[in-house]
């Protein structure tokens, strides 16, 4: 049963060959080598943007799985949570296709993707995972910082989410603050690993109340105070690279550290209640090796963890998409095209 | 009676006809009631004696209130009225719109126009076609409401002859009917004489000048947010109103916007918009003229990923939604100034500024929503 994918929730325009939890082809427009025709890619993030990509975008993918239109069995796309506009532009190829083709249609929440990223499989259907529910995840990206709480395919409760900032954006914030350039994720992951990471004590947030929500605009409010403190006129290049190595390490503890106290406390709320064995760690935001190496710590002694299973599901993309249809195409849980809207708000 | 009414429709009858035959019967000294951006007025050639003896026999009980005229620019505004420093800034601000400014009067009018201490009530509609039938009289017309006296607003035709007497019904010349208005208040009106300006009548547009308040907290930056918008919600589905957020990285920008939120009974939660670009709530009050027709929105926006702002709000096809009268939460908005610039005609820009103090949680908010920026 072949899917074919659509994701267009915010930046990237990304198309999908999936077959089960196998993933054909996943073309991602940022990863894509243009046709000369757009000079290489145009960093945009709105409509035109994608609409000049998604044709192209299709192809790629299908030539990539070396798949034909009629060979489909599906078309799945992202019906939110995303940028309206953006996704509008997903919504409308998708109907498109489907229509074309005569093959059902198929509607699904870019964060239910997300999970799925951790099931889905190369070609030859490596690795084989299988989870056991209920299960806890933990998506984090640019956008998202939510605790979930899966107890089947297809059932998802949000006990946790975050206030205000999702965290990759505060990391994209400390970065901007410390004059790292854009995304800053990877690069304050990069410099927090020469860094002392107890050099400036942040406080951990949301540590006051045991609920299991997020916040991470205070964090970056406090790193902002510091840095104008510490980061003062006259000081030597040595000196300042010093400081900023140490405030990137200091920050990166608190964000990773507020990440694994809610998700304690999220297990042992719940423990009264389900017997939780396996953890789902997902989103841009879950390719941060530091947090990784931290949940590993923590949780690998008693729970299994389940990351996206390769480089290219971390962020926005199709494949995810895919994988996670297959399990509403099993049920037959069809979207008429005509009763399709983007969703922009959407909430698992 | 009433079939003797020389009634034209705006919706079958082409704007050049109408602007004729209405500046015909207002220079042969008649009535005639026209629509404006917030009720039907009635208008009489403010200069012709005869014209304003007819229109005070309409308006009964009246016992000296001023009239107030339209016209159409504020070069005729000044051969009529003083306008002064005060009064041209509103001029300038905030005209055409629902704005009444009472300045001194030049004593060029008919008796009965401006008030016993010699004040005048000066408006510019922002309404094409009553502005281009001033424009042909050359003369400024009465923009009184079309209602007799402490009757009704009139919003349709029916709301006036409904409330009319016979011997009234004959004093009206023409009526130009362009169906139902938007329920907007009359225009409000303020006194400029003083050299400051005193709201002598609260209509949809609230005056308020640049002011500076300090917070202490998120929730007080969140509760000026709510205060701010309660002022401008009458304008959903009519005007936008944009929120131009400048401040630096955690100033409280997005607890700024959480507040106009709440207010507009958005029960979903705000986030920050940072990665997404633009989120969407769909705005959950009764208040405002189309409230419930016209769906209007908060569009909480941010450029801060953006590497251009213009052609990214372009491609968001922002231009359109703001002729919508949507509520608008930009943050980094001084990265728009070119797109603020280029709505300033249609839409009503307030600028909050968030600024730190010296002290951590304290914050300095500076809102302008008097001057534009």
């Amino acid at each position: 049963m072949k899917i074919l994918a659509i994701d267009t929730s915010c930046d990237e325009t990304s198309v999908a060959i999936t077959e089960g939890t196998r993933i054909l082809s996943n073309k991602i427009s940022s990863q894509i080598e243009f046709h000369k025709k757009w000079g290489g890619v145009v960093p945009s993030i709105a409509r035109t943007m994608h609409q000049e990509n998604i044709e192209y975008v299709v192809k790629e993918a299908l030539r990539g799985a070396k798949t034909e239109l009629e060979d489909l069995d599906a078309v799945a796309v992202t019906q939110g949570p995303g940028l309206a506009i953006a996704l509008e532009v997903g919504i409308r190829k998708a109907k498109e296709i489907s229509v074309q083709i005569g093959k059902p249609l198929i509607a699904i929440n870019h964060m239910e993707g997300h999970i799925y990223s951790t099931l889905a499989q190369n070609k030859s259907g490596n690795p084989k995972i299988t989870y056991e529910f209920p299960l806890l995840a933990l998506l984090v990206s640019g956008g998202h910082t939510e605790l979930v709480l899966m107890k089947d395919h297809g059932n998802y409760k949000i006990i946790g989410r975050t206030l205000d900032d999702a965290v990759g954006e505060a990391y994209d914030k400390v970065a901007r603050m410390l004059e790292l350039g854009y995304p800053g994720g990877p690069i304050i992951e990069k410099l927090a690993k020469e860094g002392n990471q107890d050099a400036f004590p942040f406080p951990i947030p949301m540590m006051k109340t045991r609920s299991c929500d997020f916040s991470y605009s205070g964090l970056k409010t406090s790193v902002l105070y510091l840095t104008q403190k510490v980061l003062t006129e006259g000081l030597t290049k040595t000196e300042k690279k010093k400081i900023i190595i140490d405030v990137a390490a200091s920050f990166q503890k608190s964000a990773i550290e507020s990440l694994v106290r809610k998700t304690q406390i999220a297990l042992e709320d719940l423990g009264e209640e389900f017997e939780i064995k396996d953890i789902i760690l997902a989103g841009g935001v879950s390719a941060n090796l530091a947090l990784r190496k931290e949940f590993r710590k923590v949780f690998a002694e008693n729970y299994r963890l389940h990351y996206p299973t390769n480089k290219k599901l971390y962020g926005d993309n199709a494949a995810m998409i895919g994988v996670a249809a297959y399990h509403h195409l099993e049920k037959d849980d069809f979207t008429q095209p005509i009763d399709l809207e983007r969703l922009p708000n959407l909430s698992l | 009676m009433q079939n003797m009414l020389k009634v034209v429709k705006t919706s079958d009858t082409s704007a050049e006809e109408i602007i004729n035959q209405a500046s015909q019967v207002l220079i042969s000294g008649g009535l005639v009631i026209f629509p404006t951006e917030t009720v039907y007025g009635i208008g009489a050639l403010a200069t012709e004696q005869k014209a304003i003896d007819k229109l005070l026999s309409y308006k009964t009980r009246r016992e000296g209130k001023p009239l107030s005229i339209a016209v159409d620019s504020i070069q005729m505004a000044e051969e009529y009225v003083e306008v002064n420093d005060t009064a041209r800034n509103l001029y300038e601000n905030f005209l055409p719109g629902p704005i009444t400014v009472v300045s001194k009067g030049k004593h060029k009018v008919a008796n009965g126009v401006e008030s016993e201490s010699g004040t005048l009530g000066v408006r510019i509609p922002d309404y094409e076609l009553v502005r281009d039938i001033v424009k042909k009289i050359g003369k400024p017309m009465t923009a009184t409401s079309a209602n007799a006296s402490y009757k009704k607003k009139p919003y349709t035709i029916d709301d006036i002859l409904n409330n009319l007497s016979d011997k009234q019904k004959n004093l009206i010349d023409l009526i130009i009917d362009a169906g139902t208005l938007p329920k907007r208040e009359p225009s409000t009106v303020v006194d400029t004489t003083g050299g400051g300006e005193t709201v002598l009548r609260q209509g949809d547009v609230r005056l308020t000048k640049v002011r500076e308040t300090l917070t202490e907290s998120g929730e007080q930056t969140q509760e000026l947010g709510r205060e701010l918008i309660q002022k401008y919600k009458h304008y959903l589905g009519y005007k936008s109103v944009v929120l131009a957020l400048e401040g630096e990285l955690g100033a409280g920008k997005t607890e700024f916007t959480k507040g106009v939120a709440r207010e507009l009974g958005i029960k979903e939660p705000v986030l920050s918009p940072t990665f997404i670009v633009e989120k969407e709530y769909r705005i959950e009050t009764t208040e405002g003229s189309y409230a419930g027709e016209k769906k209007p929105m908060l569009y909480h926006l941010d450029t801060w990923r953006m590497t251009e702002v213009e052609p990214e709000f372009e491609a968001l096809g922002l231009l359109d939604r703001v002729s919508e009268g949507h509520v608008f939460s930009i943050e980094w908005a001084d990265r728009a100034t070119e797109f603020l610039e280029k709505i300033s005609d249609t839409a009503i820009i307030v600028w909050i500024k968030i600024e730190h103090t010296d002290k951590e949680n304290e914050r300095k908010i500076t809102i302008s929503d008097f001057t534009k920026k």
